[in-house]
C-alpha cells in the first residue's frame, strides 16, 4: 500500500495502482485518452503528464504508466507539466477536423473536454491536415477516421478484451488507420462498445446519428431487459424517441461494457404501432372504459363458468412491481390459476434452476471474470447472455481454464471440451464457476445430480471450496418470476389450461403461444409490445416500456436492481404532424401517452374488483426494495 | 443669495427650451416615418444560406444551448446528400429577448440578427416562427463563409479536397 503525495494531498492506494489512478481516487483529474480502467495502460497519447518532484523517479512522467510508489511527490499543476499537456493536445489537434457542429460526439466528447481543460484554443499550425477514407462498418456504427487521435483504445478493446479479429490497426507513421481490412459489418457481438470507448467521434451510433445533443438528452440509470444478466445501461431519449443506449458502469455486474443486443435495441420502444391506446374488441377507447369493460367481463366469466375460470399470467419480462401484485389480483378476481410461465417445461426448468441457485452460491459476472476455472454446461453464453461470454474471456485472459461439457457452441476464447463434469479439475481450482442454462437443455438436472454426488448436503451450504453457480435464465426478471411462483404455488399456464376449466385470461406482459389460447373465451392483455397475444386479445390496455417507468428486475444471480424512468410515453415526435414541424397545439398528454406502468393498471383492476387501493407496489417482503438506489450495485435477494 | 441662483437656473433651462423651439425636431413620426437602424441592430432572427446556396444551419443545437430563454427548438436530421440539416427549426419570438447570443454561438454563421424590429402579432402563436419563415435566400452578413468547405469531413466536396486538407492517405503504402 504505497503512500504518496499528489498536489499536497496525501494518498494511499492499493499495490499496482498507477499515479493516474491514485490522483483520481482523490478527485484530481488528469487528462488521459489511451488509459482506460478496463483496458489498462498503453502510453500512446502522452497527455497525462505530471511532474515528479520527489521520490524514486523525477521530472515529467506519464502518470498512467507509472506505478504509484512509496514517497512519491507529484505535481499536476507544475508549469512544466501543464505546458507539456497543452502542447500534446495541440499536436493531437493538428489533424483533427473542424467539424464538431456536425459530429454526434460533440457535447459528450473527451477530446473536446480535455482540449479545453488543457488550455489549447487557437490553431497555430498552418500546414494541411491529413485525411482518411471512411469505411462502412455495418448498420449500427458510423466510422469517421479523420477524427482519430491514435489512442489505440478501440483496437485494444476489440482484439484483446473482446477477442474480435476483423478490426485492427493498419499503416505506419502519420497514417495509422483503425478499421477493417475492407468494408463490411463488424463481426464482434460487442462492437457497439467502440462507440463508448473511443474518446472522440470516430465511432458513433448510427441510430442516434444527427438526432440530438448531450445537453438535451433525457437520461436515467436503467437496466438492460434483453437477457437475465441485468447489465447496467443509460438509455438516451429525446422527443419521446429512444435514441441510443450506452453502457453504465457497475463493477460486480457488467463492468464498463454491454453487448450489441442490449445496445442496438431501440426499435421496439419507438415502434409507432405498438399498443398506444386502450382497445376493447378492436375499438379504441379510454383507459377508464377499457378497465370497466375488463371488470364486466371478469364478472361475466364468473357468472357463466363459475369461480376459478380466470387465469392471471405474468412473465419473465414483467418488472417486479407488477409481478408482486399478481397474487393479489388472482385473489380478488377469484382466479383459478396464477401463472408466471406459459409453458410447463420452461416453468419447471426455471424453478429448478432457481432452487439450485438459492441453495448454492450464485456467481456475479465479476466472480466469473475473476474465476480460475469455468465450466459451461448446456448453454450458449454468446446467444443466451453475451456479456457472460465476455466475462469468461476475461477470466481466460488471466489464465483460467475454460471447460465446455459437450459441445456445439462457439466461445470468444480457447476452451477444452470435456465429456462430463467429472472430467473438469474442479478440485484444484480456487474460484470456480459452473455456468448452466434453462433453455431446452438439461443442464440444471445434471448440475444438481453432480452436486449431490460430490456434496450430498450442498443444499445446506455444503458446496466444495469456492464453487459458485451461474445460471442463464430466459428473461430479465426470471429470478423474481421463479421466486414468486414458488412462494404462491403458481403453475404454468399450460398446466392450468389442461383441464379446460380456464375460460378467461388476463395476461400481463406475457407471450402466450396461439395454440394455448384455443379453448379460451376471453383474453385481456396488458402489454407495450405488439405481440401475437395482443393481436388475439379482446381487451388491450397499453403499459409503459421499461424506459418509460421506474421498476425493478432481479437478475440471474438474484441481484435486484432499480431502473428509472427515462422518457414520457407517447408516439415519437419524429414523423408526427405536418412534415416540416410538429403541430402548434397545446396538450397535456402526448399522443399515445396514456400508457401506464403495468403495476398501476393491475392496481386499478384490483381496486375495481373491490380490493384495496394500492399506491405502493412493493410492500410486505419487498418493502426494503422501495429505497433501492438505481446507481447502487443492487441488492442480493439471498443476503436478506 | 439662494433666490438669485434659483432664478439663474430656471432661466438657463428656459433658454435651452427656447433654443430648441427653432431647431429641426429629432423625433421620428413612427409609423408614418421610418428610420433604418444600423446593420448590427439586433432584431428579428433569420437563417441564412452559404454562398453556394445550401442551408447553412447544420442543426448543431449550439444556438438553442446558448439561448438564455430557451426559445429555439429544432430537430436535426441527415439529408440525402449527407448534410446535417434542421428537419424543423422554430424560434418562439414571444420569448426571444434579442440578446444575440445565438448568433454569437453559431459556428456556421447561419443564424443572424437583422434590423427588422417590427414583429407584432395579434395571436401569440403567430410569433412562433418555423424554418420556412426564418430561412432567407442570401448569405446575410458574411457572404464568403461555407462551413462545409472547412469542416474537414468531405460533405460538399470529395474527402481531402477541402480547404487546408491533404488528399486521403494510402493506408497500405509503405513509404515513410
Ligand atoms: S478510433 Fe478512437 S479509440 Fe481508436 S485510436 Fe482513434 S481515437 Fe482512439
Ligand atoms: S448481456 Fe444481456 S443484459 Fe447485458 S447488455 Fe447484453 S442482452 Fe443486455
Ligand atoms: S448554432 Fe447555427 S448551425 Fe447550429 S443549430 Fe443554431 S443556427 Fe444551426
Ligand atoms: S437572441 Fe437571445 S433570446 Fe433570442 S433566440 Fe437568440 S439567444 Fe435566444
Amino acid at each position: 500500500m504505497p503512500k504518496l503525495i499528489i498536489d499536497d494531498i496525501a494518498v494511499e492506494v492499493a499495490d499496482g495502482s498507477t499515479v493516474l489512478e491514485a490522483a483520481q481516487s482523490v478527485d484530481i483529474p488528469i487528462p488521459h485518452f489511451c488509459w482506460h480502467p478496463a483496458l489498462g495502460k498503453a502510453g500512446a497519447c502522452r497527455v497525462c503528464a505530471v511532474k515528479m518532484l520527489e521520490g524514486p523517479v523525477k521530472g515529467i512522467q506519464m502518470s498512467c504508466m507509472l506505478p504509484a510508489q512509496e514517497g512519491m511527490v507529484v505535481s499536476t499543476t507544475d508549469p512544466e507539466a501543464v505546458a507539456m499537456r497543452r502542447n500534446v493536445i495541440e499536436w493531437l489537434m493538428i489533424n483533427h477536423p473542424h467539424d464538431c457542429p456536425v459530429c454526434d460526439e460533440g457535447g459528450e466528447c473527451q477530446l473536446q473536454d480535455f482540449t479545453i481543460a488543457g488550455g489549447h484554443g487557437i490553431r497555430r499550425y498552418t500546414g494541411k491536415k491529413r485525411t482518411h477514407v471512411n469505411q462502412y462498418i455495418g448498420p449500427d456504427i458510423e466510422h469517421e477516421m479523420n477524427r482519430c487521435i491514435q489512442c489505440y483504445r478501440c483496437v485494444r478493446f476489440y482484439q484483446e478484451y473482446a477477442g474480435g479479429c476483423d478490426f485492427g490497426v493498419m499503416g505506419s507513421a502519420g497514417r495509422v488507420y483503425y478499421g477493417r481490412f475492407q468494408d463490411g459489418r463488424l463481426e464482434s457481438p460487442f462492437s457497439g462498445n467502440l462507440v463508448d470507448i473511443c474518446p472522440t467521434g470516430v465511432f458513433t451510433d448510427k441510430r442516434a446519428r444527427f438526432r440530438a445533443r448531450y445537453w438535451d438528452y433525457d437520461m436515467a440509470p436503467s437496466i438492460c431487459p434483453h437477457c437475465s444478466l441485468g447489465c447496467n445501461i443509460t438509455p438516451v431519449a429525446r422527443y419521446r424517441e429512444l435514441l441510443k443506449i450506452v453502457a453504465r458502469r457497475n463493477d460486480p455486474v457488467n463492468g464498463w461494457f454491454i453487448c450489441d443486443r442490449g445496445r442496438f435495441a431501440n426499435d421496439e420502444v419507438n415502434e409507432r404501432q405498438r399498443p398506444r391506446s386502450p382497445e376493447v374488441d378492436g375499438r379504441e377507447t379510454t383507459y377508464d372504459e377499457a378497465l370497466e369493460a375488463l371488470l364486466l367481463r371478469v364478472g361475466e366469466a364468473e357468472e357463466l363458468y363459475g369461480p376459478g375460470s380466470m387465469a392471471i399470467v405474468g412473465s419473465s419480462r414483467l418488472a417486479l412491481e407488477a409481478a408482486a401484485l399478481l397474487p393479489q389480483l388472482a385473489q380478488s378476481s377469484a382466479a383459478g390459476a396464477l401463472c408466471y410461465f406459459t409453458l410447463q417445461a420452461e416453468g419447471d426448468r426455471t424453478l429448478a434452476a432457481y432452487e439450485l441457485l438459492s441453495a448454492g452460491k450464485s456467481a456475479s459476472l465479476n466472480d466469473v471474470r475473476e474465476s480460475d476455472c469455468i465450466v459451461i454446461l448446456d448453454c450458449d453464453p454468446l446467444q443466451d447472455a453475451p456479456m457472460m461470454a465476455l466475462a469468461l474471456r476475461q477470466a481466460w485472459r488471466s489464465g483460467a481454464g475454460v471447460y465446455l461439457v459437450g459441445g456445439g457452441i462457439e466461445l470468444p476464447c480457447e476452451f477444452t471440451r470435456v465429456a462430463t463434469l467429472d472430467a473438469v479439475p474442479l478440485a484444484e481450482a480456487k474460484r470456480s464457476v459452473i455456468i448452466y442454462g434453462t433453455k431446452g437443455y438439461n443442464g440444471v438436472t445434471t448440475v444438481a445430480s453432480w452436486l449431490t454426488g460430490i456434496a450430498p448436503n450442498f443444499t445446506k451450504g455444503g458446496l466444495p471450496g469456492n464453487l459458485k453457480l451461474a445460471c442463464l435464465f430466459p428473461g430479465p426478471n426470471s429470478f423474481a418470476a421463479a421466486l414468486l411462483s414458488r412462494e404462491h404455488g403458481a403453475v404454468s399456464l399450460e398446466e392450468a389450461l389442461a383441464d379446460g376449466g380456464i375460460k378467461g385470461i388476463i395476461a400481463v406482459e406475457a407471450d402466450i403461444p396461439e395454440q394455448l389460447l384455443e379453448g379460451v373465451r376471453f383474453v385481456a392483455v396488458l402489454d407495450w409490445r405488439k405481440t401475437a397475444t395482443v393481436q388475439a386479445a379482446q381487451i388491450v390496455i397499453p403499459t409503459t416500456a421499461w424506459v418509460e417507468m421506474d421498476g425493478t428486475y432481479i437478475n440471474n444471480e438474484g441481484r435486484s436492481q432499480r431502473f428509472k424512468k427515462v422518457m414520457n410515453p407517447g408516439v415519437p415526435v419524429k414523423g408526427e404532424g405536418p412534415p416540416l414541424h410538429p403541430p402548434h397545439i397545446h396538450r397535456s398528454v402526448a399522443p399515445g401517452g396514456e400508457a401506464r406502468p403495468a403495476w398501476q393498471v393491475v392496481a386499478g383492476i384490483i381496486e375495481g374488483l373491490g380490493g384495496e387501493r394500492i399506491t405502493e407496489p412493493l410492500s410486505g417482503q419487498w418493502e426494503y426494495l422501495r429505497e433501492l438506489d438505481a446507481e447502487s450495485r443492487g441488492v442480493m435477494i439471498n443476503d436478506l | 443669495m439662494r433666490i438669485l441662483s434659483d432664478i439663474a437656473a430656471i432661466m438657463t433651462g428656459m433658454w435651452i427650451t427656447w433654443k430648441h423651439m427653432f431647431r429641426r425636431p429629432v423625433t421620428v413620426q413612427y409609423p408614418e416615418e421610418k428610420r433604418q437602424p444600423y446593420p448590427r441592430y439586433r432584431a428579428r432572427i433569420v437563417l441564412t444560406r452559404d454562398p453556394d446556396g445550401g442551408e447553412r444551419c447544420v442543426a448543431c443545437q449550439l444556438c438553442s444551448a446558448a439561448c438564455p430563454v430557451d426559445c429555439i427548438t429544432m430537430q436535426s436530421a441527415e439529408g440525402d446528400n449527407g448534410r446535417r440539416f434542421a428537419e424543423w427549426f422554430r424560434i418562439n419570438f414571444s420569448r426571444c429577448i434579442f440578446c444575440g447570443l445565438c448568433a454569437e454561438a453559431c459556428p456556421t454563421l447561419a443564424i443572424q440578427m437583422t434590423p427588422d424590429f417590427e414583429i407584432c402579432k395579434r395571436d401569440v402563436m403567430d410569433l412562433i416562427y418555423e424554418k420556412e419563415e426564418l430561412l432567407i435566400d442570401g448569405c446575410g452578413k458574411s457572404p464568403d463563409y461555407n462551413f462545409y468547405r472547412h469542416a474537414g469531413i468531405g460533405v460538399t466536396q470529395p474527402r481531402g479536397t477541402g480547404v487546408e486538407e491533404m488528399p486521403p492517405v494510402d493506408v497500405r503504402g509503405l513509404m515513410p
